[in-house]
């Protein structure tokens, strides 16, 4: 069940091993099991919002008068929709649909929520991924940076950088992006949003902020573990800077970085939805705009809930697979 | 004390404690006049523009940041600092009722959770854990779609997308001073629970918070800006921050300063804000 029981182990401890497994599995299944009520409680919490929208989100559609909908016909399509009936019942209702894999259908188009998410995840896949190894990738030259650079105004400059980056809309970040490299150099068309180039760019408006708060946690990690005993036991051997860096310094700090990359998931999934306009691009993000636009309930819910649901299934994965990235934690998992 | 003198590096150990003793280095009294100037944009704009924020001159229109318009024109040749000026007031109370609704929304919640742990603290962890699963943005966007487009409103959204970590902050802080000794003095001797909680726990843990609370303030004139850029605050005659992007979107081949400088701004102020905040959390710690 756990990769903990598979390792090869030597014969001196067999039934240690297995209690180590029994408690990883319990563990495992305790921790899958509220993530799930999380995923759940957000439906409910994101379903009830979106019921203080005052009047219901199709009146405005029905009530026109180039509609030419008598009232009984209202009343039906209102009722088609369910939404004749009290609150709390529709809820009930939707969230019994949806465990079934019923997500319902868009108010504006009629069409199944699933067809209009599923047309759009690919996009905000390729955009999400990409920025998060970008982000992954400048905070650990950032972080390296750091240290390997000599104490003064160029470390002091590499330290500060987060805090800017941080600092900085990334409506501003995506548009000074645009006016440089598409139009001043020339580098990607603005035609074609999904081109490699134009991907690059947004993937760069989502990873820089979020590259910032890696950043942080990652040079406090290092800050940290370069006090240690053994890592200025590594430097007194005369080992060179970049070397006690990357065997001593950067192992134990890999750890609360991973959980921050899982943490700021959620800062791209929210980001994408101005990276997205700003590129053009047709992704989660503006199905989520154009949603909002036209009040449309159902689309709204099942793309906010999807966010929180794959932010819970990383943070879950993560937090599994910690035991196994650190023989320390292995006897304490569930502590957390 | 001795081990965390230990354990931090050279580096890292240096830096606060010059910081604590002497006066706020250079980039603190900056900061700082920043957000005094902005302050003083939001209260008084008049005092410091000569222009109508909703007058243009449709001769100027488009005119580069130069002597006569320092930050140039916009399609309507509305001076943009002016603009810019009369936005901040807006900008800044936003800012500052999400944060006030973070801070009493989530203060209280945290408070009452941590004090009273059992259920309330079950019920309570739990909702935050939900408003943490929901990505910020994303919550205060469905906040605001059900409260109706305007800054007010976004501004309630903003502040309801930063009632869980505030939460999360105090009722870490009240576990942690609940088991002081002067807790249990006070106990001891008799206080009842409202008044060890509002007497005793409310202000030893208040600090940490507070240093958030500046920090989120940064964070609030983000997201609000961000809001007000997607067009969910107030429309247009307002100028908004955030809005001032949008507008000058449009003209960003031709006019790139009706983007950059709003947008600059907006960095501006928050990186002040977020340089303050670090500065009171390092002269506190340690």
């Amino acid at each position: 069940m756990s990769t903990a029981a598979t390792l090869p182990r030597r014969a001196a401890a067999p039934s240690a091993a297995a209690a180590s497994a029994r408690r990883y599995a319990a563990f495992a299944a305790r921790r899958t099991g509220q993530a799930l009520i999380v995923v759940v409680l957000a439906y409910v919490l994101v379903f009830l919002v979106l019921a203080a929208i005052p009047g219901d989100p199709i009146s405005a559609q029905l009530d026109s008068p180039q509609a030419g909908y008598t009232d009984a016909e209202k009343a039906q399509i209102r009722s088609f929709h369910g939404l004749d009936r009290p609150v709390l019942v529709r809820l009930l209702i939707s969230l019994g649909n949806a465990v079934r894999g019923d997500l319902g259908l868009s108010l504006s188009t009629s069409q199944p929520v699933t067809a209009v998410l599923g047309a759009a995840i690919p996009s905000t896949l390729a955009l999400a991924v990409t920025a998060l190894v970008l982000a992954v990738l400048i905070a650990a030259v950032l972080g390296l940076l750091s240290r390997l650079l000599p104490e003064g105004p160029l470390n002091g400059f590499v330290r500060a950088l987060p805090t800017v980056f941080l600092s900085t809309p990334n409506f501003l970040i995506g548009l000074v992006l645009i006016q440089v490299l598409a139009v001043n150099l020339g580098l990607f068309s603005l035609v074609d949003p999904d081109s490699a180039g134009s991907t690059l760019a947004a993937a760069l408006t989502l990873a820089i902020p979020v590259s910032a708060q890696i950043a942080q946690v990652l040079i406090t990690a290092l800050d940290d573990s370069a006090g240690q005993d053994y890592a200025e036991v590594a430097a007194s051997r005369g080992l060179p800077p970049a070397q006690v860096v990357l065997r001593h310094l950067l192992r134990p700090s890999l750890l609360p970085t991973v959980t921050v990359v899982g943490l700021v998931l959620g800062e791209v999934l929210g980001g994408s939805l101005i990276t997205e306009t700003i590129f053009g691009r047709t992704g989660v993000g503006t199905v989520v705009q154009k949603a909002v636009a036209a009040q449309d309930v159902p689309v709204l819910l099942v793309a906010v809930v999807l966010s929180a649901a794959v932010f819970v299934v990383v943070n879950l994965v993560i937090d599994l697979l910690y035991p196994l990235l650190d023989p320390r934690l292995r006897g304490t998992e569930g502590t957390r | 004390m001795t081990a965390t003198a230990l354990t931090t590096g050279p580096l890292a150990a240096a830096r606060p404690r010059a910081l604590a003793r002497r006066r706020p280095p250079v980039t603190v009294i900056l900061s700082l006049a920043v957000i005094l100037l902005v302050l003083a944009w939001s209260l008084v704009p008049g005092l410091f523009t000569r222009h109508d924020p909703a007058l243009g001159v449709p001769d100027d229109k488009f005119t580069a940041p130069g002597g006569q318009y320092w930050l140039g024109t916009d399609h309507l040749g509305r001076d943009l600092l002016t603009r810019i000026i009369h936005g901040s007031a807006s900008s800044m109370t936003s800012a500052l009722i999400a944060v006030a609704i973070g801070v009493v929304v989530g203060g209280v919640l945290g408070l009452l959770s941590g004090y009273l742990g059992g259920w309330v603290d079950a019920v309570v962890g739990r909702v935050v854990e939900v408003l943490l699963a929901i990505p910020g943005f994303l919550l205060a966007v469905v906040v605001v779609t059900a409260l109706g487009y305007d800054t007010r409103n976004a501004a309630i959204a903003t502040g309801v997308s930063a009632v869980a970590v505030f939460a999360r902050l105090m009722r870490a802080e009240v576990l942690r001073v609940r088991t002081s000794v002067f807790i249990e003095a006070a106990r001891v001797n008799g206080g009842s629970s409202a008044y060890v909680l509002l007497r005793h726990v409310l202000p030893n843990a208040l600090r940490p918070v507070v240093s958030l609370a500046i920090l989120q303030f940064g964070v609030a004139i983000l997201v609000i800006a961000g809001l007000a850029f997607l067009g969910y605050g107030d429309p247009p005659p307002a100028s908004d921050w955030g809005l001032l992007v949008s507008d000058g979107r449009e003209h960003l081949l031709h006019a790139p300063w009706l983007v950059i400088a709003p947008g600059l701004v907006i960095a501006v102020v928050v990186l002040s804000v977020s340089r303050i905040s670090r500065w009171l959390d390092q002269g506190r710690n340690r």
